[in-house]
């Protein structure tokens, strides 16, 4: 042979040996420990050991023989395509990041990635990045400098503010901000003075956080994604985590395969996931709350339901019980589809092969319903009893990086940040954070004043959720709770095209008179209006990879992501653009009194200790920046099962300090890997349901007459605590009756006597700015908010009792009359009219002409509005076109073939779409589905030029949002992407 | 002497295309060029399994044997490579792939092939181990720093394997055996000549 | 041959067999459009011994636009086993034989004379156009049989010699050379089916002519027109393998445009196979148009042939040429 190997020799022998030794580590025995180092790392295992033993020696042979990776510096950052949190490592050269390592040391993706992961360097490549500020000039997108552009959109806002009010500027921000980011943010929006700020929360998971709030105190995940390998039962239902969480697939796999775990998936689509379930079952859109109640009607029939936890610890499952009985098996398959066997099987298996774990996604969330969906499941699990055990849970997977700590940052409508809602008591919390007088805010917010005359503040309002921001543009004014319309759109890093309606929203561009892209991506918001021309400003943002701090994965463990590269171009991160901005408006030293800002960059160390000054609500107060990093830098001390360290500086914390993190940083809780679960101390992660809704409810009897009924739990408590069943929340007033006030210190005590000089008395456990009330009770093992119930009966909620309703667009009319939505109402500064359009859908035969189902999903290879992934060469080669999956007997209907183009036509505004089919058996007879990453096309019209140069995305296509429709959930005003109607022909 | 293969656990990939960004990211593969595809059989029946596919450094293998100017060689570690100066872009070794790995870029005129292109098991070329003409012309050489090839270290679910063939075969065997099915090591049979009985 | 056999059944099967997997299909869609109320798609796993056996290929979906990558597994042993072993036998003996006998001709019977001697009177044979294309067509043809010999033979011929560099260098440009030319090629190959068509359709002097053996054993001379059944012979050879040659030569070149992997596969064997019989047949031609008879180079070198060749080959030519008056008129040199 000619060809001769120089080095070939040595670096054989040091891989091979090392592939050796892996193997010998593993000849022997198969216990469980070992077995899952084995299966699970297995060839990433091999990979990982081999990585570790040869990693000193590759490092100087790197220097010799490598160009690309010589003297290369590693950095860690959490990839921002999903809320797994996956590790990513850059390798970074000269301020070039030049290549990407497993990160096999993270105990949540041990290396792992799904195609997004594994591309994220081309994101900094920059290919078709924003490079510099632009703006709309008569049609042209002309250059501008970062002081210009400050300016002119400070003026301009400053004008709309004079004019129209505080409330006429929309502040929309991102999930892919960093928790810094989006409490800063929503600090920023406090300060403008506006309660319109929100983010991707709303269109994802809003739904869910509402539902699952309102039955057990806190909207999050309940366990975590490396505990699913407890399980003995996972139903997965309204997601499809094999493209949208792949990584979490690693776990939930390895779960079954080792517990040889049921693993049902409950979907209107035979999804990637549904492909290595054990049971599938093929539901019809929308109709998840019968699904669920037909699956309670077996178990309560059979008696398989917990009655020992519901009697401890649930409220309101009686009521459950009577409206469960509508809902026999007939009744279920006839709405459902779902023959009554298969429900019984799988209602059989959840309640009896336990621990049982509930995973949903936005196939639950993305409803009118949504927030009765979200309970519905939420009571299945309360009625078999799981929750807040290993194995069992709300399994709540979410779609972005940081999409849960934006949530728990409340970039809300409803929330000032940690869910300390929008009255008084949080307003001045959050001003005695900020170190800021109360009323200052009190006069930065309009003063609406309503049809009757009454006058309010809307600081102590909810906003206009992002899903109708244009229906606040372009309603008449009047329609509008506000001082004016919507007339400014400041938009940070979201996409354009994952709100349904887009016929409104052009329309709604068209009318606003100014309109900011800060974004690493021209997106949507930049092409889909053409016939709009001048105050649009493009400010080009660094990405998360390109910036520092924290951010808060599904399971609520915060990671501290390190900025791998220099924000490239001349991106800015949102931070530095928040302080230009704030100080362009005058409040930039008020807005960082306490954070300190280098060349103009807040320092994010800064940013989160403040957030741990006043986050006691959700325990976000523990966290501090020096635990996080030590976390990340010694990840290989976290055990991969109970994401505990069992060694080095963090030993016995839980990976990320999963929140509630109880205390200050000093007290050194351990996070809670699982909420309210008993059998730990809450002083080592262990916790209750939190009586949030008071500590007794008056119930009226059928006889009229009333009687109190206890809202706290009932002879059940946390491991270790001093008091045997349920308790209120802790004031340091509850502290004095129990005599444990003595335990708080002389310094504790001074805080609790600022925070209400009046009656320090009233001083709760998440007011006390001192962390002490906090620190006693968890010291007599108590959790701080209280031990209450979880509520069956979610009063006060519009359905207090999930019960099925009909989707907006329903292919069975027939249904309405027995199963309407909710009457038309106002909500959100606006009016909810979801009944008329159901009604006229009916009476105009809607179904006939438009006889499919629309639903919409994800694709692995893209995300949310999919600008930035589409804006990626090796992502987007894998997926070039827009497609809609249609059945073969449909497809054969319409003489529709495989890979044809076809026009999709929708139920409003005679919308329309072009894009290819893909004929498949994955969606039933009479459904369709599109993913919704796609835009650039625009109702059979291609948008590109409307880019500007070299920053558009390399793959368009048509926004299957330009034919969804009308609809919203009540609690939170959720879009309805997910059940409503199309029409199909072939192009 | 390790012999590297590479093996799909069908039952746990998810077809998440991980393997394929790894493969551009690692070795900044052009716009066309796949060296690896995952497939998809039965897309959305019952039974559907996919397969992450890339050139399966097979034993006497078929494209080495083909090759009008004998471009390739295999490695101590049984690692299937070529010279991608020898190479004349004839075809030949696509019509013998049962795996369809090689890869051409489309270069001059009508559509003719380039030098071809597949996957090394990050392991380079005939240049120098590391060497920047290494990385030019086939990409990172992992396995002389005593990596394994990204895609099977990126894989989400863990199902592609990548390794010396015995410890592979090993670990998916337990595997099977623990979790009571398993639908085979795809591809191994028409690679190797052989399969794991479990 | 077995192998070569199987590569064609494949071809046949692989369109029985898609029409067998949409009948499948077919059948099974009404079926699953109900889904049964128990799917556990853990347990129906496909499986690939299976697909294998039932249709040779194991063919899915891929996300990216090249459909053709969705073949997961292919047949390729085949073709290798063909490429590697059957072809090289094939053409090493008919060319090597083609030589074999030639030679053993040339030894036993020698050049075939012009008996009669020369008359020093010509007659046109073929006008300037025809011998353009002739050996337009011909260089063409011996280019594009050494490069293509190349592709079989080099490796085990050539490499030993040169080694690797320097065979791959050579190799580059006779791809070059072989796709090139293969444009000139194969509108000459046109040409001489249009241009000769008319002189080329058997006729029953051409059963006269093979029965006397075309006359090249003994001194007989058997009465042809323009063209004998011989050379009838070479000029089907030509049009048909050459069209034959050609299409699937430009499959080949340009992959995938129409023929999928098995499809270029067959070509290759075909081209191959079509291209060592030409050879093999162009060389017995080269053989009879050069030192295998004398004067018959005369009629592609300067077109004109000399009288008496033309009355001991071509004598019903020569009549006919004689009554339209287009007969022998003097050499304009001599014809040596």
């Amino acid at each position: 042979m000619l060809i001769k190997k120089t080095h070939r020799a040595r670096s054989e022998t040091a891989s091979r040996g090392s592939v050796a030794e892996a193997l010998a580590g593993q000849a022997t025995g198969l216990d469980r420990r070992t077995f899952l180092r084995r299966s699970g790392l297995a060839g990433g295992g091999l990979a990982a050991l081999s990585a570790l033993q040869v990693g000193s020696v590759r490092k100087a042979e790197a220097a010799v023989v490598g160009p690309l990776t010589a003297g290369a510096v590693s950095k860690k950052n959490i990839c921002t395509h999903c809320s797994v949190g996956c590790t990513v490592i850059g390798e970074v050269v000269n301020g070039v990041w030049v290549g990407q390592e497993p990160g096999w040391d993270s105990p949540i993706n041990r290396g792992s990635h799904c195609a997004k992961g594994a591309a994220t360097r081309e994101l900094v490549h920059g290919d078709r990045r924003l490079r510099y500020p632009m703006k709309l000039v008569d049609g042209q997108w002309t250059r501008i400098s970062w002081d210009v552009a400050i300016n002119e959109i400070g003026d301009k806002i400053n004008q709309i503010r004079g004019k129209s009010g505080a409330d006429s500027v929309y502040w929309l921000g991102s999930a892919k901000f960093t928790n810094e980011g989006a409490y800063l943010f929503r600090k920023f929006g406090a300060f403008w003075g506006t309660n319109n700020i929100d983010h991707q929360a709303r269109i994802c998971h809003s739904t869910t956080v509402a539902g699952v709030a309102n039955t057990w105190g806190y909207g999050a995940m309940t366990n975590s994604y490396t505990d699913i390998r407890n399980s003995k039962t996972i139903v997965i239902m309204g997601g499809n985590p094999a493209e949208a969480h792949p990584v979490s697939l690693q776990h939930v796999l390895e779960g079954k395969e080792l517990q040889r775990a049921n693993m049902v998936v409950i979907d209107p689509r035979m999804t990637r996931t549904a492909a290595h379930a054990t049971e599938y079952v093929r539901i019809r859109s929308g109709t998840d709350i019968a699904v669920i109640w037909g699956m309670l009607w077996h178990v309560f029939k059979n008696g398989w339901e917990d009655k020992q936890f519901i009697e401890q610890r649930v409220y309101g499952m009686d009521d459950i019980r009577k409206e469960v009985e509508k809902y026999p098996p007939d009744v279920v398959e006839q709405v459902t589809g779902v023959p009554g066997a298969q429900l019984e099987r799988v209602a059989k298996m959840f309640a009896t092969q336990k621990p049982s774990t509930l995973i949903w996604c936005m196939g639950a969330t993305q409803h009118t319903v949504g927030t009765a969906n979200v309970r519905a499941f939420c009571i299945a699990l309360l009625a078999t009893g799981n929750v807040g055990a290993p194995g069992t849970g709300a399994n709540i997977f979410r779609g972005h990086t940081n999409v849960q700590g934006a949530t728990d940052l409340g970039l809300d409508v409803v929330t000032l940040p940690l869910y300390y809602g929008l009255v008084e008591g949080a307003w001045r919390h959050w001003s005695r954070v900020w170190e800021v007088p109360y009323e200052w805010f009190v006069d930065r917010f309009d003063k609406n004043t309503a049809a009757d005359g009454k006058v309010t503040n809307t600081m102590n309002t909810p906003g206009i959720p992002s899903t109708r921001w244009f229906d606040a543009t372009l309603y008449d004014k009047k329609d509008v709770s506000q001082k004016d319309n919507i007339k400014a759109m400041m938009v940070f890093g979201h996409c354009g095209n994952t709100v349904t309606r887009m016929p409104d929203a052009q329309k709604g561009i068209e009318a606003l008179e100014l309109l900011v892209v800060a974004d690493p991506h021209p997106t949507t918001w930049a092409a889909l209006a053409p016939a709009r021309k001048n105050n649009t400003y493009l400010l080009p943002i660094a990405t998360s990879y390109e910036t520092d701090g924290s951010r808060t994965s599904s399971n609520r463990a915060i990671q501290w992501g390190e900025r791998i590269v220099k924000p490239i171009f001349e991106s800015k991160d949102d931070n530095e653009v928040m302080y230009l901005l704030a100080k362009k408006l005058g409040f930039a030293d008020t807005l960082f009194k306490n954070i300190k800002v280098e060349n103009n960059v807040p320092v994010v160390e800064d940013i989160l200790r403040e957030i741990n000054r006043g986050g006691w609500s959700t325990g976000y107060c523990g966290q501090s920046p020096e635990r996080l990093k030590s976390h990340m830098v010694n990840q290989k001390d976290f055990d991969m099962l109970t994401q505990k360290a069992t060694t080095g500086p963090n030993k016995g914390d839980y990976y990320g300090l999963p929140w509630p993190c109880w205390g200050t940083p000093e007290f050194k809780h351990p996070g809670t890997p699982l909420l309210y679960n008993t059998n730990l101390s809450v002083k080592e992660g262990g916790g209750t349901f939190r009586p949030r809704f008071g500590v007794e409810r008056e119930e009226t009897l059928p006889d009229g007459t009333k009687r109190k009924v206890s809202l706290l739990g009932n002879g059940y408590y946390s491991k270790d605590s001093e008091i045997k069943d349920g308790y209120p929340e802790f004031t340091l007033g509850v502290l004095k009756k129990l005599g444990w006030d003595k335990d708080l210190t002389e310094a504790e005590l001074a805080v609790i006597q600022k925070v209400n000089a009046a009656n320090p008395d009233a001083v709760s456990w998440a007011l006390d700015l001192s962390g002490g009330i906090q620190r006693v009770a968890i010291e007599h093992g108590c959790v701080p908010y209280g031990n209450g119930k979880a509520r069956a009966n979610a009063f006060g909620l519009p359905d207090a009792i999930p019960t099925h309703r009909e989707p907006i667009y329903t292919p069975r009319p027939e249904l309405v009359a027995k199963y309407p939505t909710l009457p038309n109402a106002r909500q959100f500064r606006m009016p909810n009219i979801g009944f008329d359009v159901q009604k006229a859908a009916v009476d105009k035969g809607i179904a006939k002409q438009f006889p499919l189902i629309l639903t919409s999903g994800r694709l692995v290879e893209y995300e949310g509005g999919g600008e930035e992934t589409r804006s990626n060469k090796w992502l987007a080669e894998l997926q070039q076109d827009m497609f809609i999956e249609i059945n073969p007997s449909d497809a054969a209907e319409r003489g529709i073939k495989d890979g044809a183009w076809v026009w999709v036509t929708g139920a409003e505004h005679s919308s329309k779409a072009r894009m290819k089919a893909l004929v498949t058996e994955r969606v039933g007879k009479g459904v369709t589905w599109c993913p919704f990453h796609f835009a650039g096309w625009f109702q059979g019209v291609d948008q590109r030029g409307n880019y500007p140069k070299g920053a558009d995305p390399v793959v368009l296509g048509e926004s299957v949002n330009g034919i969804t429709t009308y609809g919203f959930d009540p609690v939170t005003g959720m879009q309805e992407p997910k059940a409503t109607l199309c029409q199909v022909r072939a192009a | 002497m390790a012999r590297m293969k590479f093996l799909c656990d069908a039952d746990r990939c998810i077809e998440c295309n991980a393997c394929v960004t790894a493969c551009k990211n690692e070795h900044e593969v052009p716009w066309g060029i796949n060296r690896r595809r995952v497939v998809t059989i039965n897309d959305g029946k019952p039974g559907e399994r996919s397969v992450s596919m890339a050139c399966m450094h097979c034993t006497d293998a078929p494209c080495a044997a083909v090759c009008p100017v004998n471009c390739f060689y295999t490695t101590a570690d049984a690692v299937v490579l070529h010279s991608k100066d020898l190479c004349i872009g004839c075809g030949y070794c696509f019509y013998a792939c049962p795996f369809g790995a090689p890869q051409y870029p489309k270069v001059g005129n009508f559509g003719s092939r380039g030098k071809m292109d597949k996957c090394t098991f990050c392991a380079g070329g005939p240049e120098a181990d590391g060497s920047k003409a290494e990385y030019e012309k086939y990409g990172a050489n992992r396995l002389a720093e005593g990596k394994l090839p990204l895609c099977a270290e990126m894989c989400s679910t863990k199902s592609l394997l990548a390794g010396d063939g015995e410890i592979i075969a090993q670990i998916y065997k337990e595997r099977v055996t623990k979790r009571g099915y398993g639908s085979g090591a795809w591809g191994w049979k028409t690679a190797y000549r052989e399969s794991i009985d479990t | 041959m077995a192998s070569l056999g199987r590569l064609f059944r494949l071809a046949l099967g692989a369109t029985l067999g898609t029409w067998a997997l949409l009948l499948l299909v077919a059948l099974a869609a009404p079926v699953q459009a109900q889904q049964p109320s128990s799917v556990n798609p853990t347990a129906s796993s496909v499986k690939e011994q299976q697909l294998l056996q039932e249709l040779n290929r194991i063919q899915g979906r891929v996300s990216i636009p090249d459909k053709r990558s969705g073949m997961l597994e292919q047949p390729g042993r085949d073709w290798r086993n063909f490429h590697e072993v059957t072809l090289r036998w094939i053409g090493g003996i008919v060319i090597l034989g083609m030589l074999a006998v030639l030679v053993i001709f040339y030894l036993t019977r020698g050049q075939v004379r012009l008996e009669s001697g020369r008359s020093g009177r010509t007659v046109v044979r073929f006008n300037a156009f025809e011998r353009l294309v002739h050996w337009m067509t011909a260089t063409c043809f011996i280019v594009l049989a050494i490069s293509g010999l190349n592709i079989t033979f080099g490796r085990p011929l050539l490499i030993p010699l040169i080694g690797l560099e320097a065979f791959s260098d050579w190799s580059q440009w006779a791809k070059y050379g072989h796709n090139y030319l293969s444009f000139p090629f194969t509108i000459g190959v046109i040409l001489i089916f249009l241009m000769w068509i008319a002189g080329n359709i058997p006729d029953k002097t051409d059963v006269e002519w093979i029965k006397r053996g075309g006359g090249l054993l003994g001194h007989d001379h058997p009465p042809a027109k323009h063209f004998n059944a011989g050379q009838k012979m070479i000029y089907w050879i030509v049009v048909l393998g050459g069209g034959a040659v050609a299409i699937t030569g430009y499959l080949l070149m340009f992959p995938f445009y129409t023929a999928g992997i098995e499809g270029m596969q067959v070509a290759q064997v075909v081209h191959s196979i079509v291209a060592v019989l030409f050879v093999a047949a162009m060389l017995a031609h080269i053989y009879i148009g050069s030192i295998g008879m004398e004067g018959a180079f005369e009629a592609m070198g300067t077109g004109n042939v000399d009288v008496n060749w033309a009355k001991e080959h071509h004598s019903l030519w020569l009549e006919q040429q004689k009554a339209a008056g287009t007969d022998a008129r003097p050499a304009a040199a001599p014809a040596e």
